[in-house]
C-alpha cells in the first residue's frame, strides 16, 4: 500500500478556520507592520539611493564662504593654489517674496543664477528660466503654498512669473541659516533665475558666495575636518589682508542644508528596523502564548501521538507550521503593500519635509530580506525555543498533562486576610504568568509608541508656545555696525556666537549676549562676575551655579571659558548673557560698540537703513521649527497613535482570550457550582484589568523616564533643546484612549465568559 | 519468547519520601497472546504497562522485545521501536478534535510502511458509517473503537491497552472487548490489557494479578472464554 502523507497537516486549515479571528487579527497586524516599515524602507532606500547619487550628479560643493565684497580673480586663485581647491562663484540673492499680492511678506527666497558648473539645478517640471522676469521655485515651497507653473510672485520689487520647478542639489532641507534649529519649506525657498534675472536685481541684497570643491577630497571626516580648519585660517587671514570680511565659513560636512536629509533618512532605517524587529518579537511572543496553551490543551493527545511512535521533529513541525504560515504570507503580502501604497505614503511623508531631486523606486532586496525573511526566521526561532521546551518533556507527561516546565515546589501561600476573590485572582495571574508577562511588554511597548505619537506635538507646541512668550522683543535686529538711531523705547545689545565644547553633544552654536544692565527687555539681573545663562542651556548640558562653560570662536581656536553663576528662565534660547561692558572686554569691542536693537515696533527706513541691517528676528522665525515639524510629521503623529491604539487593543484582545481560552473548563466548572456571569468576569476580568493598570501606570513611569534619555540622545546632532515636561492632560488623555480600548475588550471577553457552556466541564477532554 | 519482563523495579518521589510501585516484577507473554494485567488502583499495572510502552523507565531490570532491552535503546531508537512495534489505547480516547474518524485512523496508518486497509477496518470497528464525523459527533465506545482503529491500523507487534473500558458503561465495554478480541483473532497481535475488573481475566490466555507492587499470581487460562460470555 502506497504511504500515506502525514494527516496532521489536515488539521492545519481547519485549526486556521476554526480560530480564523485570532489569525485575522495577527495577520493583519503584521501585513500592515511588514508593509509600512518595507514601504518606509523602500522608499528610503530609493530616496538614499538619489541623494548619495546627487553629490555627482550635480556635482555639490564641498564648501562654500561667503565674504563681504567680491573677491578679486587673484585672490581667488591664490587661495585655490595654495589650499588646493576650485573655487566657483556661488552668489545668491536674498530677497523677500510676496506670493499672494497682498503686499506681505510671505517668503524669504534665496536666488541663484545661472548654475552650470557647481550645485547643479535639477529640473522637476516647467523650464529654466530663461527670460529676465522667469522664475524656477523650489518644489516643496511651491506645494506648501499652493503655487503652479504659470502663476505671477513678488519677489524683491520685481514682478516674476514662475516657469519651473525646481531642486537645488545643495537645499534638499530647506535651511535659511545653517545656525537654524529647523530648516522651513513655508517660509523659505530656494529660486533660479536666468543670468540677466539675476543681473535685474541689482546688488543690494546679494551675497558674494563662494563654493568650493577639493581637489582631492578628504577621504575620512577627520581629514575633512582638518583640511577645513585649515582652510578656513588661511581664509580668514587672506581676507583681513585684502580688507574684505569673512562673513561665513561653511564646510560642507557641517551644511544642514545638504546633509540633514541625508542624515536623518539614514537615522530612520535602523529606529524603522528596529521597530518592525520589536514588533514582530512581541508577535513572537503572542503565537509562543498561544502555542503554549494549545500544547497544554493537547497534552493528551501529544502525549499519545508521541506514545505511538510519532517523532519529536513531526509534531514540531506541525504546531510550528501555522506560526511561520501566517508570518509568510503576512510578510509577502505586507511587502506587496510595501512596494505599491505604503511606498507612496512614505514617499508622501519625506516629499513633504525634503527638496529631493527626481527619484525613481528601486528594488531593494536588502529591504526584502529584512521585512520577509528576517521576521519569519524570528517568529519561527521564538516558537522553536517555546516548542522546544515543551516537546523535550516526555510522552509521560504529555499524558498526564503534567508539561509545566517548573515544577512548583513551594505553593505560593496566600494570607487568609486577602478576600477569597483576590486570592483567587492572585492564582489566576500565577497560573497565567506566561500570558501576563507578554501582554505586560506589549502594554510597555504600545504605550511608549503612543506617548511618542503624543508627546511630540506637545513638545513642538510646547516650544513654540514658549518662544513666543520668552522672545525679548517684537523686533530683534542685527546690524553690520553700530548706529545710532532716533526710534524710541529701542535697546542696544551686542550679539555675537560661539561654539559649545562638550564631550556628549556635537558642537553647536551658542548665542552670546550682551545687555544692558536693567535691560527693560529681560527680567534679569546680571550678576557682578560669572554669566548668567539660559534655562535651555543649563537643561540640555546639566549646568548649574558655579559651573564653567568651555566655548571656542567660530572661525579660529581662541578658547573662551565662562563661569556660571544665574540661571535665567528662557526656553528655546541656548545662551550666555552678560552686560554690554562686559561683552566688550571679552570680545575685545572698542567702547560703544553694540551689533543690534531690540524693538516692539517694526523701525523704518528713516530709523535704521535697511542696508545696515544684517538680520531682524520676528514671531514667525520663532515658531519655523513647530511649523515645520507639523508640516513634516503632523500627519504621522496621528498615524503613530492610530497605530499604537490598535496594537494595544490587538494585543489585549488575543492575550486576554488566550487566558480565557485556558481557563475554558474552570470558568465552566464555577458555572455548573453556581457563580453567575458576573461573578465569574469580576474573577477573570478584574485580574486583567489589575495587569492592564498596573502596566500602564508603570508604563506611563518608565516610558517618562525613558524619553528623557531618548530626547539626550536624539538631540545629539541637534542644535537646540527641547523641555520635556509632560503635561498631566496629556497622561489623562492617554490613561482615557487605554480605558476605551480596554472597555471594547472587556465587552468582547464578557460575551466569552457568557458562551462557555456548562456542559464543557462534564464532556470528555475531547 | 516474544515479551519477557525481569526483576522490574520503580519508584517515584524524592529521596525520603520514595514509593515502590513495582518491586521486582517478571513474567513472560507469548506472541500472539491476550494477557491481562488485573490489579486494584495504585498496584502498578499502568507503570508497567508504561515502562513496556518505553514511555517510561525502570529503576532496576529489564523489559525485552524479541530479545531486544528497550532500557538498551536510546530515545530516538525508543521512538523507532514504538513507531514499529506498538499500539496504544487509553482510558481516555486522546482523538484527534479536528480530524474525522477516518483521518484519525490515518494518524494511526502514516507510521507504517505496511498499514492494514483503512476501509476494511473501519468495517470492522463498525465505524464506516461514521468515517466522515468528527469526534464530538460520536458516543463514548464508538470514540473508543476510532481509538483502538488508530492504534492497530498500523498492525503493531503489540497493543497496548491502558484500562480501555474504564470510562464505558456495561454494553459498550462488551463492545471494545469484543473488538479487541476480534482483532486479536484477525491480526494475531499480542495484547496488554490492563484493568482493574476481574471479570476480564477469563477473556486471557495469560493473567497477571498485581497487589502492591508485585506479581501475586501468574498463569495461563488453557481455555479462554468468549467476550460474549462474560458477565459481571
Amino acid at each position: 500500500m502506497k504511504r500515506i502523507g502525514n494527516p496532521l497537516r489536515k488539521r492545519i486549515l481547519r485549526e486556521f478556520i476554526h480560530e480564523i479571528g485570532k489569525y485575522i487579527a495577527i495577520f493583519l497586524f503584521m501585513t500592515l507592520t511588514v508593509g509600512f516599515v518595507s514601504g518606509f524602507l523602500v522608499a528610503s532606500g530609493s530616496m538614499k539611493h538619489t541623494y548619495d547619487e546627487s553629490f555627482e550628479r550635480y556635482n555639490v560643493e564641498h564648501g562654500h564662504f561667503v565674504l563681504k565684497n567680491e573677491a578679486g580673480s587673484d585672490f581667488i586663485e591664490e587661495i585655490e593654489k595654495r589650499d588646493k581647491i576650485t573655487a566657483y562663484k556661488d552668489f545668491y540673492l536674498e530677497e523677500e517674496a510676496d506670493i499672494n499680492g497682498d503686499g506681505a511678506k510671505d517668503g524669504t527666497f534665496h536666488i541663484f543664477g545661472e548654475r552650470k558648473e557647481i550645485n547643479k539645478v535639477c529640473l522637476m517640471e516647467g523650464d529654466i528660466p530663461e527670460k529676465s522676469d522667469e522664475i524656477a521655485l523650489d518644489r516643496l515651497y511651491m506645494n506648501n503654498n499652493e503655487l503652479k507653473i504659470g502663476d505671477k510672485v513678488k519677489v524683491g520689487n520685481r514682478d516674476m512669473k514662475i516657469c519651473g520647478i525646481v531642486a537645488l542639489s545643495d537645499y534638499s532641507a530647506l535651511y535659511q541659516d545653517n545656525n537654524d534649529i529647523m530648516f522651513d519649506a513655508n517660509l523659505f525657498s530656494v529660486a533660479v533665475v536666468s543670468k540677466e534675472g539675476f543681473i535685474s536685481f541689482g546688488d543690494k541684497h546679494k551675497y558674494y558666495n563662494y563654493a568650493w570643491l577639493y581637489d582631492k577630497k578628504p577621504k575620512t571626516e577627520v581629514k575633512e575636518k582638518e583640511a577645513a580648519e585649515d582652510f578656513s585660517g588661511h581664509l580668514a587671514k587672506a581676507v583681513y589682508m585684502e580688507e574684505n570680511q569673512l562673513e561665513l565659513f561653511l564646510p560642507g560636512f557641517l551644511n544642514q542644508a545638504i546633509h540633514f536629509s541625508g542624515d536623518d533618512i539614514g537615522k530612520d532605517r535602523p529606529m524603522m528596523t528596529v521597530l518592525l524587529y520589536v514588533l514582530i518579537v512581541i508577535m513572537g511572543f503572542v503565537f509562543a502564548v498561544t502555542i503554549n496553551n494549545m500544547v497544554l490543551k493537547e497534552a493528551a493527545v501529544i502525549g499519545t501521538l508521541r506514545a505511538s511512535g510519532y517523532k519529536k521533529g513531526e509534531i514540531f513541525r506541525h504546531y510550528i507550521t501555522i506560526p511561520v504560515l501566517v508570518t509568510l504570507v503576512s510578510a509577502i503580502l505586507g511587502n506587496l503593500l510595501g512596494y505599491t501604497i505604503f511606498e507612496s505614503v512614505a514617499r508622501d511623508m519625506y516629499l513633504r519635509s525634503y527638496s529631493f531631486t527626481t527619484y525613481e523606486t528601486l528594488w531593494n532586496g536588502e529591504a526584502f530580506v529584512m521585512t520577509t525573511v528576517v521576521p519569519v526566521l524570528i517568529i519561527a526561532l521564538v516558537v522553536s525555543i517555546t516548542l522546544g521546551r515543551k516537546l523535550s518533556m516526555s510522552p509521560l507527561r504529555f499524558l498526564r498533562r503534567d508539561i509545566e516546565k517548573r515544577k512548583k515546589k513551594k505553593v505560593l501561600r496566600l494570607s487568609g486576610k486577602i478576600g477569597f476573590m483576590n486570592r483567587f485572582r492572585i492564582r489566576i495571574i500565577q497560573q497565567n504568568l506566561s500570558g501576563y508577562l507578554t501582554l505586560f511588554i506589549g502594554i510597555v511597548f504600545s504605550c511608549l509608541i503612543l506617548m511618542f505619537g503624543m508627546i511630540m506635538p506637545e513638545l513642538i507646541d510646547e516650544y513654540s508656545k514658549d518662544a513666543l512668550k520668552y522672545k525679548p522683543a517684537e523686533y530683534q535686529y542685527t546690524i553690520y555696525e553700530p548706529y545710532e538711531t532716533d526710534a524710541k523705547n529701542v535697546e542696544k545689545y551686542c550679539i555675537s556666537s560661539l561654539k559649545m565644547q562638550d564631550d556628549y553633544y556635537d558642537e553647536e552654536d551658542i548665542s552670546i549676549y550682551g545687555i544692558k544692565k536693567n535691560s527693560e527687555y529681560f527680567d534679569v539681573k546680571l550678576p557682578k562676575e560669572g554669566v548668567t545663562i539660559t534655562s535651555d542651556l543649563a537643561n540640555k548640558y546639566k549646568l548649574k551655579k558655579g559651573d564653567i562653560v568651555n566655548l571656542k570662536e567660530e572661525y579660529g581656536n581662541k578658547l573662551y571659558a565662562f563661569r556660571v553663576s544665574n540661571i535665567m528662565e528662557y526656553p528655546t534660547c541656548l545662551g550666555i548673557f552678560f552686560s554690554m561692558k562686559d561683552f566688550r572686554e571679552v570680545f575685545d569691542m572698542e567702547e560703544g560698540y553694540f551689533n543690534g536693537y531690540f524693538s516692539n515696533q517694526e523701525l523704518t527706513e528713516e530709523e535704521l537703513p535697511e542696508e545696515l541691517v544684517a538680520g531682524c528676528v520676528v514671531e514667525e522665525d520663532l515658531t519655523k521649527l513647530a511649523r515645520q515639524m507639523d508640516d513634516s510629521m503632523g500627519a504621522m503623529f496621528n498615524l503613530v497613535q492610530g497605530f499604537a491604539l490598535v496594537m494595544f487593543l490587538l494585543l489585549m484582545y488575543l492575550l486576554t482570550k488566550q487566558i480565557l481560552e485556558k481557563n475554558t473548563n474552570s470558568i465552566s466548572l464555577v458555572k455548573v457550582l453556581g457563580y453567575k456571569n458576573g461573578e465569574i468576569g469580576k474573577l477573570y476580568i478584574v485580574t486583567s484589568i489589575w495587569v492592564v493598570l498596573f502596566s500602564t501606570v508603570f508604563s506611563m513611569a518608565f516610558n517618562t523616564w525613558l524619553f528623557h534619555i531618548i530626547l539626550r540622545i536624539f538631540m545629539k546632532g541637534f542644535g537646540g533643546w527641547f523641555n520635556l515636561v509632560v503635561s498631566t492632560e496629556l497622561y489623562l488623555k492617554m490613561s482615557l484612549m487605554i480605558i476605551v480600548a480596554y472597555l471594547i475588550v472587556v465587552f468582547m471577553q464578557f460575551i466569552k465568559i457568557k458562551k462557555i457552556p456548562m456542559e464543557q466541564v462534564l464532556k470528555n477532554v475531547e | 519468547m516474544f515479551l519477557e519482563i525481569k526483576d522490574l523495579k520503580k519508584s517515584y518521589g524524592e529521596t525520603g519520601n520514595r514509593t515502590e510501585v513495582l518491586k521486582g516484577i517478571s513474567f513472560s507473554v507469548e506472541k500472539g497472546e491476550i494477557c491481562v494485567l488485573l490489579g486494584p488502583s495504585g498496584s502498578g499495572k499502568s507503570t508497567l504497562l508504561n515502562i513496556i510502552g518505553g514511555i517510561d523507565t525502570a529503576d532496576d531490570g529489564y523489559v525485552s522485545i524479541q530479545n531486544e532491552k528497550t532500557a538498551d535503546m536510546k530515545e530516538k531508537a525508543l521512538t523507532k521501536y514504538r513507531r514499529k512495534h506498538l499500539g496504544y489505547v487509553f482510558q481516555l480516547y486522546n482523538l484527534i478534535p479536528n480530524l474525522t474518524v477516518r483521518e484519525n485512523i490515518e494518524v494511526g496508518a502514516y507510521l507504517s510502511d505496511n498499514p492494514l486497509d483503512i476501509d476494511d477496518l473501519l468495517h470492522t470497528l463498525g465505524l464506516y458509517e461514521h468515517r466522515n464525523k468528527m469526534p464530538n459527533q460520536l458516543s463514548g465506545g464508538q470514540q473508543q473503537r476510532c481509538a483502538i482503529g488508530r492504534a492497530i491500523v498500523k498492525n503493531p507487534d503489540i497493543l497496548l491497552c491502558d484500562e480501555p473500558t474504564g470510562a464505558l458503561d456495561f454494553n459498550t465495554s462488551k463492545d471494545i472487548l469484543r473488538l479487541i478480541e476480534e482483532v486479536n483473532e484477525k491480526y494475531g497481535n499480542t495484547i496488554l490489557m490492563v484493568t482493574h475488573n476481574d471479570a476480564l481475566k477469563e477473556m486471557a490466555d495469560r493473567v497477571i494479578k498485581f497487589r502492591d507492587g508485585k506479581v501475586r499470581k501468574d498463569y495461563r487460562n488453557e481455555k479462554r472464554t468468549p467476550v460474549d460470555e462474560l458477565d459481571w
